[in-house]
């Protein structure tokens, strides 16, 4: 590494190597132990500056915002188990048969209902409709 | 491809409704964010409304989110920045034809060197750089990205990165240089 880009470097990315591009650092290092005057000169001049930017305050989240924005995410999802609980399980199951039938009369004798499809359809169901019970 | 993103968990439990998660991600993130948006806007209210957006957009991209396409992190710096640059924007669009005197509050020399003036006077230089070189110093000093991440958030190379940068510190050392004389 030249004098010229460790320079650059610094002025780019500040007075921590351990902060410059990866693939750097260690040529960087070289360089220093190599050159310690002029890595030490390059390095102060960066490290003031450095010390003045660290003296803006940090932004803190207030606990107001930071439920606000809890409160936004999406609301927990309905799940199956919840929605088949014993209770529940019944009312579904009965309004599925009752489904089953009253398609089966419709069609007639000659139509089936695959179980695939059939547990597809119920699959499709919005459980979000569907009134808890119990 | 990318490593694997330290955040992509917490997403896949958001999509599936944990709260638990959304409270995890809101504690990790929301600093950041705020702290982002804060440096590039200058303005509470304004950071605050950028972070609250940004959650919005995290919130709906969860089900969406694509393991293994982008780490999560650069989306959402890419989105709160987004978000501050249509602010800028308005501002500018708003703004007169004739804009404000700029205040000199460089310090007088019977001033107290109080941090807080330091403070002050860091975010007023800041606020002076062209916007893309206080986005590079912002990420790359205060947000801590490294070159290749930071160089991504921005959509652009890690050449032009650090151009942006050495321009940007360069018009900082200037600006601060009574300060860094002390």
């Amino acid at each position: 590494m030249t004098k010229t880009r460790f320079k650059a470097l610094a002025e780019a990315y500040g007075a921590e190597i351990a902060g410059w591009p990866a693939e750097v650092r260690e040529e960087a290092a070289l360089l220093a132990a190599a050159d310690p005057a002029f890595a030490q000169a390059v390095l102060a001049r960066e490290s003031k500056l450095d010390a003045a930017l660290d003296a803006l305050p940090r932004a803190t989240a207030s606990s107001t915002l930071h439920e606000r924005i809890v409160a936004s995410a999406p609301a927990p999802r309905r799940r199956w188990r919840l929605w088949l609980a014993p209770a529940g399980l019944g009312a579904a199951l009965a309004g599925v048969a009752a489904a089953g039938l009253l398609l089966g009369v419709q069609l007639g004798q000659g139509s089936s209902i695959s179980p695939e499809a059939s547990a597809q359809a119920v699959a499709d169901l919005d459980v979000s409709t569907v009134p808890e019970v119990g | 491809m990318v490593a694997v993103d330290p955040d992509e968990e917490l997403l896949i439990r958001i999509a599936d409704g944990d709260p638990a998660a959304s409270r995890a991600l809101v504690a990790r993130k929301l600093p950041r964010i705020l702290g982002l948006a804060q440096r590039m806007l200058g303005d509470k209210t304004e950071a605050e409304d950028v972070a609250q957006e940004a959650f919005l957009r995290v919130w709906r991209q969860a089900p969406k989110w694509r393991p293994g396409q982008a780490r999560f992190d650069t989306w959402l710096h890419r989105v709160s920045l987004n978000l501050c640059y249509d602010r800028l924007r308005r501002r500018r669009e708003v703004a007169t034809d004739d804009p404000p005197e700029v205040v000199d509050d460089g310090p007088a020399p019977d001033r107290g060197l109080e941090a807080a003036d330091t403070g002050r006077r860091v975010g007023q230089a800041l606020a002076q750089l062209p916007d893309r070189q206080r986005e590079a110093v912002v990420l790359c000093h205060y947000q801590e990205l490294g070159n290749i991440e930071a160089a991504a958030v921005m959509g652009v190379t890690v050449e032009a990165l650090e151009s942006l940068l050495s321009r940007g510190r360069r018009s900082l050392r200037t600006a601060l240089a009574d300060l860094m004389e002390r």
